[in-house]
C-alpha cells in the first residue's frame, strides 16, 4: 500500500534573528492509509514543525515532503492551499472556529470554498456530520455559546465535512479536561475506523498516546522511536 | 460564496469597536457630504439664478474686436470696453434659429452720475416760471397766489441758510467764509430785498440764483448704472422683473425704468428712508435699544431735519409744526425743534411715529427727488472719451422678484437702446440725418485723410472739413432716414424692432429654453459664428458675470477642496483602524488559509466587510442628510445680508436634495472606504496559514 505521507531527510530552520534554530533534523517518516498516528515529544521537539511541513502549512528547508503523491516542494502556493482544500483536515488545538459563523456555517465552509456541492447536498453533508460528533441540535448556535469539548467536536466535523483522505490533529485535547479530551480522541478513533481516514495527531499526553496505531516520539528534531503504544486499558489503568 | 462573505461582513459590523468607529466616520462622512452638497448646490443654483435672471441670461454673446473680455459685474466698476457687434440684425437672427434659444436681447451697459434734484434750485426755477407767465399772459389771482407761496419758500430756504451760517461762523474763524457770500445771504434774509422783489423780479432772481443758491450744497450725486437694451424684448425674456411704480416704457418710445433700490436708496428722502429701514428692522425683532445701527439711523433722523426744512413752505411749516406739536404733547417749539423730538425715537413709540410721518408728514414732502413722470437729464462720457446729455424721461421703476433688496440685482437700471446708443457716442438715425442736413447746408464734403492737404490746399478750392462723431457709418445702414425726422420731439418719436435691432448694439443676452443644455448650445453659437463669420464671442452667463462667476467657482472649489482634505483625512483614520482590525484577526485568517482558503478570498472578504460597512453607515448618513436637508428645506435660511439676497436670489434659500448629491456622495464615501481598505486586504491575504498553528490565546 503507498504511503499517503512520506518525508525522506527532511530539515527544517527557522531563522531567530540572526541564528538558525533547526527544529527538524534529517526527519523520514512514511505514515500509510487509514493509520491513526500520534506523534509524541516534550514541547519544542517539532512535533507541531513536523504536522505542519504534512499540513502544507509550511515547507522543508531540506528534504522531501510528498502528501497524497505530491511533492509539496514542487507545488505553488495556490497548489499547496488547493491540496489542503481537497486532502487534509484541520484540528487544532485552540479550535479555531470563525466566532461570527454558527456552527453549521462553520463546518459548511470548507465545502463552499470547494464548490463541488450544491446548497441542498451541502446541508445533508454538514448535518450528516454534526450528527456523527453529537452536536447536532446547536447547529444554529454561535461557537462562543458551546463548550470547549462541543467546540472541538465541532472542529472535528469541520476536518471531516470535505472528505479529506487525512486528517491533521495539533495536540487536539490540549485545552480540554481529560474527560473531554477522551472523548474526542475516541470520536475520532471511531471515524478513522469507520471511514479510513488517516489521522495524525500531536500530543504530550500518554493516555491520548495510547489510542494510536503508531506513536512516533521526536526529540530535539529527530525521530527517536516509532512503536506500538501500550493497550488501551494499560493506558487507562496507569493513572 | 457570496452570501458567505455577506453574511460575515455583515456579521462582523457591529463586532468590533474599530469598525463602529469606521463605521462613525463613514457616518459623518456621508452626512457632511450630502448635506453640504445639497446646501451648496442649491446656493449655487439660486445664485447663478440670480445671474441668469437679471441680466445676464444664459448666454452673452459681444463682439470679437472688443478690448475686454465680456463682465456684467466688472471688478472695480470699470465698464469693459466692447466694440459694436458688426451686424447685431444678422447674429440675432441666426441665433434665435438655434433650437435651443428662447430668445436674443439685444444689450449695452453703461454708467454715468446723475444729480438728485435741489431743492432751492427746483423752487427757484417754480418761481421764475411764474413771474414769465405774468409778464406774458398778465397778472391773475391764482399766479399772485404762487408767487407770493414760492417767494416765502423761498425766504424759508434763506431762514434755513442763514441759521445754518450762523452756526457755522461760531465754530470757523470769519476768515474761512467768502465775506461776500456772507454778505450776499444777509440780504437776502433782509426784509428790504423782498419787499423790492416784485419791482425787479428777474433781478432779484439772478441774485438768488448767482450768489445764494450755490451755498446750499447741491443734491447728491448717484452713481445710475444702465443697460440700454430693448426694453419690450427684456421684460419678456427676464421674467422675474416686475414694474413696481408707473408703467413699462411703451414699445418703441424712449424712457427709462429705474431700478426701484436705487430709487428707495439715493432718490428717497433720506429721513424717510432712514424711517423705512428702521421698520424693516424692527418688524424682523431688532430693538433700537440694542441695535447700533438702528441708532445711528435715529442720531441722523434727528440732527439732520435741513432736507426736510428746505422742502417747507411757510404754509406747509405751520401745518407740519401744528402735527408735531399735536402729536408730541407739546404747546410750544419751533419747527426745527420740534422735528429733532419727533425723529428722536424709541422702542416704544417707533411704530406709532412711523405711522405718523407716512400719514402727515409725508403729503407735506417731497418722497422722492424724482417723480415717476420726470425727465431725467443723464451725462455719461461715451466711448471716445467726451460727455454727452440726454433728457430721458423716466416712466417707472422695476425690480426682479425676490431680489428687491440685493444691491447687486438693484444697481442696475433701464433705458431704451436708442438713448443708450446716443449716450455711449454712436449716432442715432435721426441724429446723423440731422448732421447730414446741416453739412449738405454748409457745403461740407467728407475728407479722406490722405488726401487732406490736397483737398484742402492744393486745388484752391475751399473746403470745409468737418470730423465726424462716432465711430459708426450709420449712412449706410439707414439710407431712407429723413432729416425730418428730427424736427419731431425725440421722446415723441416712435421706432420699430427693425430699428433697435439694425443699429450698434454691444452685446446680447442669450434666453436658452433648456439650460442644462449650456455647453452645447454654447458649442452651437461659436460654431455658428464661425460658419457664418458673425463676429462674436459667445461666454457663459459665469463667465460674463466677472467676479460674481468667479465666487461661484470658488465655492465649488471650497467645497472640493473640503471634502478631499475629509477624504485624506477619513482614508487614513480608516486605513489605521483595518490594519488594527487585521492584525487581531490574524489567526482567523491563518485558519480559513489553512483549510483551504486562497488569497483572493480573504482579499475580497476583507475589502467586502468594509463595502457592507460603507453602504450601511453611509445609508444611514445619507438618510439623516437627506432629513436634515429637508427639513432645513422647508424652513428655508433666511438672508441675513443684502448681498445674501442675491446669492439666495430671494429672502430665504431653500436647500433641495437631488438625488445626485445622495449618489454622488454615496459613490465618494464607497471609494474612500474601499480604497483605504486595500492596503489592510493585502496585508490579510499575506497571513501564512502556519498562523492558525500559533495559539497566542
Amino acid at each position: 500500500m503507498a504511503p499517503i505521507v512520506s518525508i525522506v531527510d527532511v530539515y527544517k530552520e527557522y531563522s531567530l534573528g540572526k541564528t538558525l534554530v533547526p527544529a527538524l533534523r534529517g526527519v523520514s517518516l512514511d505514515v500509510v492509509a487509514g493509520e491513526f498516528i500520534s506523534i509524541a515529544g516534550p514541547s519544542g521537539s517539532g512535533k507541531t514543525t513536523l504536522l505542519n511541513l504534512i499540513g502544507c502549512v509550511d515547507v522543508a528547508t531540506r528534504g522531501t515532503v510528498v502528501v497524497a503523491g505530491r511533492n509539496t516542494a514542487e507545488l505553488s502556493e495556490r497548489e499547496l492551499t488547493s491540496l489542503r482544500l481537497n486532502t487534509i483536515g484541520f484540528i487544532f488545538q485552540s479550535f479555531n472556529l470563525v466566532p461570527v459563523l454558527s456552527v453549521f456555517q462553520n463546518v459548511e465552509f470548507p465545502l463552499l470554498l470547494q464548490r463541488k456541492l450544491s446548497a441542498p447536498e451541502r446541508r445533508k453533508r454538514v448535518m450528516l456530520l454534526l450528527e456523527q460528533v453529537g452536536i447536532a441540535t446547536h447547529a444554529d448556535h454561535r461557537p462562543s455559546e458551546l463548550s470547549g469539548g462541543q467546540r472541538q467536536r465541532v472542529a472535528v466535523a469541520r476536518a471531516l465535512v470535505g472528505s479529506p483522505q487525512l486528517v491533521l490533529a495539533d495536540e487536539p485535547t490540549a485545552n480540554l479536561d481529560s474527560v473531554t479530551g477522551e472523548h474526542i480522541i475516541d470520536l475520532m478513533k471511531e471515524l478513522n475506523e469507520r471511514d479510513g481516514t488517516t489521522f495524525i495527531f500531536s500530543t504530550h499526553d500518554a493516555r491520548v498516546m495510547s489510542h494510536a496505531n503508531a506513536v512516533i516520539r521526536l526529540e530535539d528534531g529527530q525521530i527517536v522511536g516509532r512503536e506500538k503504544p501500550l493497550g488501551g486499558a494499560q493506558a487507562a489503568g496507569m493513572h | 460564496m457570496l452570501r458567505l462573505l455577506l453574511q460575515v461582513s455583515l456579521r462582523n459590523l457591529f463586532r468590533s469597536r474599530i469598525n463602529l468607529l469606521i463605521g462613525a466616520i463613514i457616518f459623518f462622512y456621508t452626512l457632511l457630504l450630502v448635506v453640504g452638497g445639497a446646501m451648496l448646490d442649491s446656493l449655487l443654483g439660486s445664485m447663478s439664478r440670480s445671474i441668469v435672471g437679471t441680466v445676464s441670461g444664459h448666454i452673452q454673446l459681444y463682439s470679437v474686436t472688443s478690448r475686454d473680455p465680456m463682465s456684467i459685474w466688472p471688478t472695480m466698476g470699470n465698464e469693459p470696453d466692447l466694440s459694436p457687434m458688426q451686424d447685431y440684425q444678422r447674429v440675432e437672427g441666426a441665433i434665435s434659429k438655434l433650437p435651443n434659444v428662447k430668445a436674443v436681447v439685444p444689450m449695452g451697459i453703461n454708467g454715468s452720475l446723475i444729480t438728485s434734484g435741489n431743492t432751492v434750485d427746483l423752487t427757484l426755477a417754480e418761481l421764475r416760471g411764474v413771474v414769465r407767465e405774468e409778464k406774458e399772459n398778465g397778472k391773475t389771482a391764482e399766479l399772485e397766489a404762487e408767487r407770493q407761496s414760492l417767494k416765502e419758500h423761498v425766504r424759508q430756504i434763506v431762514r434755513v441758510l442763514h441759521t445754518d451760517l450762523g452756526r457755522a461762523t461760531e465754530m470757523e474763524t470769519t476768515e474761512a467764509r467768502d465775506p461776500e457770500a456772507l454778505a450776499a445771504v444777509e440780504r437776502a434774509s433782509s426784509d428790504a430785498f423782498w419787499q423790492g422783489f416784485d419791482e425787479d423780479p428777474y433781478g432779484a432772481l439772478e441774485f438768488l440764483e448767482n450768489k445764494v443758491a450755490p451755498q446750499l450744497p447741491d443734491g447728491d450725486l448717484v452713481p445710475l448704472r444702465y443697460v440700454g437694451t430693448d426694453l419690450d424684448g427684456f421684460a419678456k425674456s427676464f421674467d422675474r422683473m416686475e414694474i413696481v411704480d408707473g408703467q413699462a416704457v411703451p414699445p418703441g418710445r424712449r424712457g427709462m425704468l429705474l431700478s426701484k433700490f436705487i430709487y428707495e436708496q439715493y432718490l428717497k428722502l433720506k429721513t424717510a428712508r432712514r424711517m423705512d429701514l428702521i421698520k424693516e428692522a424692527v418688524d424682523t425683532g431688532a430693538l433700537i435699544s440694542t441695535d447700533p445701527e438702528l441708532q445711528r439711523y435715529v442720531h441722523q433722523n434727528a440732527q439732520q431735519t435741513r432736507e426736510i426744512l428746505l422742502q417747507l413752505d411757510p404754509l406747509k411749516s405751520e401745518q407740519a409744526v401744528r402735527a408735531l406739536r399735536a402729536s408730541l404733547g407739546r404747546s410750544d417749539g419751533t419747527l426745527p425743534e420740534l422735528l429733532s423730538a419727533f425723529f428722536a425715537v424709541t422702542d416704544d413709540n417707533f411704530q406709532a411715529r412711523y405711522a405718523f410721518f407716512y400719514k402727515e408728514l409725508a403729503p407735506l414732502l417731497q418722497l422722492y427727488r424724482l417723480r415717476v413722470g420726470d425727465v431725467l437729464t443723464i451725462t455719461a462720457f461715451t466711448r471716445s472719451g467726451y460727455t454727452k446729455s440726454l433728457n430721458i424721461p423716466v416712466w417707472g421703476t422695476f425690480r426682479f422678484k425676490g431680489l428687491e433688496k440685493s444691491p447687486l440685482a438693484g444697481n442696475i437700471s433701464l433705458m431704451d437702446i436708442m438713448s443708450f446708443r446716443e449716450l455711449y457716442g454712436y449716432l442715432g438715425a435721426d441724429t446723423s440725418a440731422e448732421i447730414q442736413a446741416l453739412k449738405q447746408e454748409a457745403g461740407a464734403q467728407a475728407v479722406d485723410r490722405t488726401h487732406a492737404e490736397e483737398e484742402l490746399f492744393g486745388s484752391g478750392r475751399k473746403v470745409v472739413a468737418e470730423a465726424t462723431p462716432g465711430l459708426i457709418d450709420d449712412k449706410k445702414a439707414f439710407p431712407g432716414t429723413a432729416a425730418n425726422l428730427r424736427r419731431k420731439d425725440l421722446q415723441q418719436r416712435v421706432f420699430d424692432h427693425a430699428e433697435i435691432s439694425r443699429g450698434v448694439v454691444l452685446n446680447a443676452a442669450v434666453i436658452l429654453k433648456d439650460p442644462s443644455k449650456l455647453k452645447q448650445t454654447l458649442r452651437e453659437v461659436r460654431e455658428l459664428s464661425d460658419r457664418e463669420h458673425l463676429g462674436i464671442y459667445a461666454v457663459s452667463w459665469q463667465d460674463a458675470s466677472g467676479i460674481l462667476g468667479q465666487l461661484v467657482m470658488l465655492a465649488r472649489l471650497v467645497l472640493y477642496v473640503a471634502a478631499f482634505i475629509i477624504f485624506v483625512v477619513a482614508m487614513v483614520i480608516i486605513n489605521n483602524a483595518m490594519m488594527m482590525a487585521t492584525l487581531r484577526r490574524t489567526a482567523e485568517v491563518g485558519t480559513m488559509r489553512a483549510i483551504g482558503a486562497q488569497r483572493p478570498f480573504v482579499l475580497t472578504m476583507v475589502l467586502s466587510e468594509t463595502l457592507t460597512l460603507g453602504v450601511v453607515f453611509g445609508a444611514a448618513g445619507a438618510l439623516l442628510g437627506a432629513g436634515i436637508v429637508g427639513w432645513v428645506g422647508a424652513k428655508g435660511i433666511r438672508a441675513t445680508a443684502d448681498i445674501m439676497y442675491f446669492f439666495f436670489s430671494g429672502p430665504r434659500l431653500y436647500p433641495h436634495l437631488s438625488i445626485s448629491n445622495v449618489i454622488a456622495a454615496m459613490g465618494i464615501v464607497l471609494v474612500v472606504s474601499v480604497v483605504s481598505t486595500l492596503y489592510p486586504a493585502f496585508l490579510a491575504a499575506r497571513v501564512p496559514p502556519v498562523r492558525a498553528m500559533q495559539t497566542d490565546e
